[in-house]
């Protein structure tokens, strides 16, 4: 169990260096931060400002020094906010945390129950209703749901404040818009996993049996049509995060994501290095945890 | 029980509880910027969203009007005593939101914390603004003494947005506090709450020495998603918003909760051409360029109307403007017959880039004309960042030239846009790397040294007939700004961009 514990935190910590190396390479590609915050600066000035910034360096040294700091959570100051890049993080993880925990959650909350009952009701109207929602809710871009949902609820009925996080109402539409997102994949996962197990042997003999019906889906075919779940959920939430992006602009939620599209707008390599780490770790952990949780629910996962 | 009616209605219930769109306090002005500036530190960023902010909540020596015309303000009167001595007297009983009244230590005090005499290193982005300003001197409590190292005519228009902060207080909470959690101006309103990416509220300083503003607090919301800006409007979320574009106007001017207003603003649009390389070298292509741009259907068609042609890129509010010197006439024919005189009878092929998406369309239309007259162009888009390294960076040799607008930084004279666009010493923007006019140059330092206004504006006229002539740019136009307002607030657009809401005022 610990050899295994350590494989997989040796893998987590070569993608988190591959990430952080990939999120490097393609910044220092894409132009000169110098010359977008003094656009009319003289020669020398800037000069200067590059030296502060550490930025007249060979990339090898400044990527070395970037490895050297993110190693003890300093990710250099940001060139816009001029404060240290990582509590600039930091201070709007919760935000994004909890947008996408909460569209986690109601995107499960959708799909497992409307899952089970497609599996169940196999062919029936309600089954072909929720597949061809899945295929919508695939299909539909984040933001074009998120802007969608804002005209129909907010404006046209006037239900809901348009964006915001300032009240629980204005927290609904991301969280849906969010949702969206994923919960369609995540239905399809739990109706096709149970349509696998419904049919076999035990789950007739427990029925044979006169155990009752919830009994027989809720405990015996669900706990084995779990584990494909699992893993979907757990890679999902990296795209979520993704989402998370997109679906912070559209509603000015003020989270990581928002940070990030502002910080590359102006070229603002710590802040986007600093955020990118964190949302690398995050997916990464989440990932760890899902190989813990693997364990749990199927120990023939321990043998390699 | 079917499973999925109970999600439903527990979606119906929060639906129905929701407080829904949220109407506003009548008292309240709530306005939309993409974002915030990093700090609320009038000396310590220079993003127009930040200046937007502190200007509502600091003064400056001068204003400007809605008319665009200077009017005292800490200020109640300045003169020039000779080329580098400028005399300002100072208002009495003006007091800071805090308490403490405004002295001349004060005005001394915020210049200095900007220029920083005798420091290597300035840590104020706005130190180029003002770098002419050599000394600050208190010649008795109500009159202070700008002394500049040569003489600076743009100091008026550079003192409109140089905001006034209370010495005594920044020191005591540091700099750091004092923007993030402690500004304190003489501005119409006051500090209250800032949560970053969200809004800043502001409230009415009851002791502000124009009397109070009309509205009591002022929101400040960060809404990046111009979509979003749109449906916060519509509903009463918001205001005001700015920069409506042109596809967009006609919605909101019949919404029956809001009107636009629209005003001719500084910026001004032109394709920078590299001179240094073929085929821009020829003044005779450069010409060419200009008259195979139909600038009248472009305005009509793509701007909803909204701009202006011109000349050269000397905009016509700006001093120095010459009216005399004409716009460059929409004419393929002759395109074609300077195209063939300069060597190319059968065309050629160019590369312009654009860094600028809000343009985009402008752009390809006139990749387009000039493509029909023979100047075949490879049209490319970049996001902003790339393209500033690709276009200005580099030695050129990628690219023919550029399309940029020019937003003057709100400065209403000639010099601001002729040195970064056109002059070539090394400190220029786009004119270090593409412009390459003999005698152009001198001309512009001519320009920027000496406050004789005759003078200047000869030199001005002079520099747009040349530049005309020789077209280191395809000059097109200028553009309006078009805010969209709730039809609960009395406001008007400026020419300046800038949204001084003292002016604001409560509907009915």
């Amino acid at each position: 169990m610990p050899a295994f514990v350590v494989r997989r935190l040796a893998r987590l910590l070569v993608v988190i260096v591959g990430v952080s190396l990939v999120t490097f390479a393609i910044l220092h590609a894409s132009g000169d931060p110098v010359a977008l915050i003094m656009p009319e600066a003289p020669e020398a000035d800037r000069a200067v400002l590059r030296q502060t910034l550490g930025l007249h360096d060979p990339l090898p040294v400044q990527f070395a020094r970037f490895v050297g700091r993110a190693l003890t959570g300093n990710f250099g100051n940001s060139f816009f906010h001029r404060t240290p890049a990582f509590p600039l993080v930091i201070e709007r993880m919760p935000t994004t945390l909890l947008l996408t925990a909460l569209s986690m959650t109601l995107a499960l909350a959708v799909a497992l129950p409307v899952g089970i009952y497609s599996a169940v009701k196999r062919g029936r109207a309600m089954d072909q209703l929720a597949t061809g929602t899945v295929f919508l809710g695939q299909s539909m871009p984040v933001f074009w749901t998120g802007i969608m949902l804002i005209l129909l609820f907010s404006v046209q009925w006037r239900l809901l404040p348009v964006s915001g996080w300032d009240s629980w109402a204005a927290v609904l539409l991301p969280t849906v818009t969010l949702s969206t997102f994923t919960a369609p994949l995540l239905l399809r996962i739990v109706r096709s996993s149970m349509l696998d197990v419904i049919g076999l042997d035990y789950v007739r003999t427990a029925r044979a049996k006169g155990v009752s019906e919830w009994l027989v889906i809720g405990r015996h075919a669900l706990k084995n049509a779990a584990l494909p779940l699992v893993t979907v959920t757990g890679l999902q939430f990296g795209l979520l995060l993704g989402g998370a992006v997109i679906t912070e602009t559209v509603f000015a939620v003020p989270g990581v994501g928002r940070l990030i599209v502002g910080a590359i707008r102006q070229l603002d390599f710590p802040v986007v290095q600093a955020g990118v780490f964190m949302l690398a770790m995050i997916v990464v952990s989440v990932n760890f945890a899902i190989d813990l949780l693997y364990v749990y629910l199927n120990p023939q996962i321990r043998v390699r | 029980m079917r499973p999925w009616s109970l999600p439903l209605l527990a979606l119906v219930l929060v639906l129905a509880l929701a407080p829904g769109a949220d109407a506003q306090p009548k008292d309240t002005l709530t306005i939309a910027l993409p974002s915030h500036a990093p700090t609320l530190d009038p000396h310590m960023h220079f993003e127009r969203v930040g200046v937007l902010v502190n200007i509502n909540m600091f003064d400056s020596l001068l204003h400007r009007n809605a008319k665009l015309e200077y009017e005292p303000s800490l200020a109640t009167s300045w003169k020039a005593l000779n080329e580098t001595t400028w005399e300002f007297k100072l208002r009495k009983g003006v007091k800071f939101h805090n308490g403490d009244p405004l002295t001349a230590e004060d005005v001394k005090f915020s210049f200095e914390r900007v220029t920083e005499p005798g420091k290597e290193k300035k840590k104020s982005p706005q130190y180029g603004n003002i770098r002419a300003v050599k000394e600050v001197r208190i010649v008795d409590p109500e009159t202070i003494h700008i002394i500049t190292d040569k003489p600076f005519p743009l100091l008026l228009e550079r003192l409109v947005f140089f905001n006034i902060v209370p010495k005594k207080h920044t020191e005591n909470v540091g700099d750091d506090a004092f923007g993030s959690s402690a500004p304190v101006g003489t501005g119409p309103w006051k500090f209250v709450e800032w949560k970053r990416d969200q809004y800043i509220r502001l409230e009415a300083f009851d002791g502000y020495w124009r009397g109070k503003p009309p509205f009591k607090y002022l929101v400040v919301r960060a809404i990046p998603e111009v979509a979003t800006q749109i449906a916060e409007i519509k509903t009463g979320g918001v205001d005001l918003i700015r920069s409506v574009s042109a596809d967009i106007m006609p919605e909101l001017k019949v919404h029956p909760q809001t009107y636009v207003s629209s005003a001719p603003i500084l910026r001004v649009h032109q394709i920078e051409l590299d001179m240094r390389y073929p085929p821009f070298d020829k003044k005779l292509v450069r010409q060419a360029a200009n008259y195979a741009i139909d600038k009248q259907s472009i305005i009509q068609k793509l701007m909803g109307g909204l701009g202006t042609q011109v000349a050269t890129n000397v905009q016509p509010a700006a001093f120095g403007f010459d009216p005399d010197v004409k716009p460059y006439p929409y004419d393929p024919k002759k395109a074609k017959e300077l195209l063939a005189q300069a060597g190319y009878p059968s065309g050629v092929d160019v590369t312009l880039h654009s860094g600028d998406v809000a343009t985009r369309a402008y752009f390809e239309a006139m990749a387009q004309m000039l493509t029909e007259v023979g100047i075949r162009v490879n049209a490319r888009m970049w996001d902003p960042g790339p393209a500033w390294n690709k276009l200005y960076q580099t030695d050129g040799k990628a690219t023919n030239g550029v399309y940029v607008t020019w937003g003057n930084y709100s400065v209403f004279d000639a010099d601001a846009v002729l040195h970064p666009l056109f002059h070539s010493e090394v400190g220029g923007w786009i004119g270090k790397h593409y412009t390459r006019v003999e005698g152009l140059d001198k001309l512009i330092d001519e320009g920027r040294s000496t406050l004789n206004k005759e003078q200047r504006k000869r030199t001005y006229s002079q520099i747009q007939r040349m530049i005309r002539e020789e077209a280191p740019a395809v000059f097109l136009f200028t553009q309006y700004d078009t805010l969209a307002i709730s039809k609960r607030v009395e406001y008007a657009a400026r020419g300046d961009e800038w949204l001084w809401l003292f002016d604001a005022k409560p509907k009915r």
